[in-house]
């Protein structure tokens, strides 16, 4: 039996964070308390105890979510994204890639996606109290990667030469395709 | 009182690397052995240690295992090779801060 305290935290902490992170804490919790009740205290004094030395779920929640993988991903994605811009900008502009046969919509397409790529990493990258929305970034994640494979395999197939804000871009996009590539996999899984 | 607080946060990644030293141990253990080794002055909230060890996780510096125990999923950590590195590096640059403070507050004899 548990006290009706510990056992509306412990929802509490399995409403907000994945069951990994739950299961975690909410096993410190159950330790907290039942070194409270082998002390002899009652039932509810070893449950408000073990509550004020735990933390109140709000603190718990936002420590968690500011350790989260997504948080720091979607940080460093959005980082890298003045440098990409600009590198990619300077590069279009040199290569005159409003003369490059790519259709409207396709243009639009990737312009809407990046969009909706950075709102979402932004949403992520600010989250404090949210660990849910950290986890946008496993939906951002993929589309940024879409857009640089997008952009490099353009830039291969239409630019006129390879000049080196070109090259500078494409480095700059290789290197956030690796990053994600490899970060991928552990937001999915978080 | 909110000034050491501050303080102990910059170094919690130290202090927890260190009661991991001997051995692995699950966070309400290294909890114990922070408040019991500072005399109870480092009194942490509980569930702010599991967050910071995930941290230390996710940088490498220990690894988590999950094991059985009263009925439930409990996660361990261990300190990795960088672990220790990274806290034999941390103590030296201590011991070389704490003695140079020393030098300077004490009074000479």
């Amino acid at each position: 039996m548990t006290s009706p305290l510990i056992t509306g935290y412990v929802q509490g902490l399995h409403r907000n964070l994945p069951a990994a992170l739950a299961d975690e804490a909410a096993d410190g919790l159950m330790q907290t308390y039942q070194h409270h009740r082998a002390r002899e205290a009652s039932d509810q004094e070893a449950a408000r105890t073990a509550l004020a030395e735990f933390g109140d779920l709000a603190t718990v929640v936002g420590e968690f979510t500011r350790q989260a993988p997504g948080r720091r991903a979607a940080r460093l994605l959005l980082a890298t994204g003045p440098v990409a811009s600009s590198c990619w900008a300077a590069a279009l502009v040199l290569g005159r890639a409003w003369a490059w046969p790519i259709p409207d919509t396709a243009r639009a397409s990737f312009g809407a996606v990046l969009l909706v790529a950075a709102l979402a990493l932004a949403a992520a990258a600010t989250s404090r109290h949210s660990y849910q929305r950290t986890r946008l970034a496993a939906a951002a994640s993929p589309l940024i990667l879409a857009l640089d494979v997008t952009a490099v395999a353009a830039a291969g197939l239409f630019a006129p030469a390879l000049t080196w804000p070109l090259c500078l871009a494409i480095a700059v996009s290789v290197t956030r395709i690796a990053f994600t590539a490899r970060t991928l996999p552990h937001l999915a899984a978080r | 009182m909110k000034a050491e607080a501050q303080v102990l946060k910059g170094h919690l990644d130290t202090l927890l690397l260190a009661s991991l030293e001997n051995g692995p141990q699950h966070g309400y253990a290294v909890k114990e052995a922070l408040r019991a080794g500072s005399g109870a002055r480092f009194d942490l909230p509980t569930g702010t240690i599991y967050p910071a060890l995930r941290r230390l996780e996710a940088a490498g510096l220990v690894e988590g295992t999950w094991e059985q125990a009263d009925g439930r999923r409990r996660r361990s950590y261990e300190l990795t090779p960088a672990g220790r590195r990274r806290l034999a590096g941390d103590r030296t640059a201590w011991r070389d801060f704490a003695s140079a403070v020393t030098a300077i507050l004490e009074p000479a004899p």
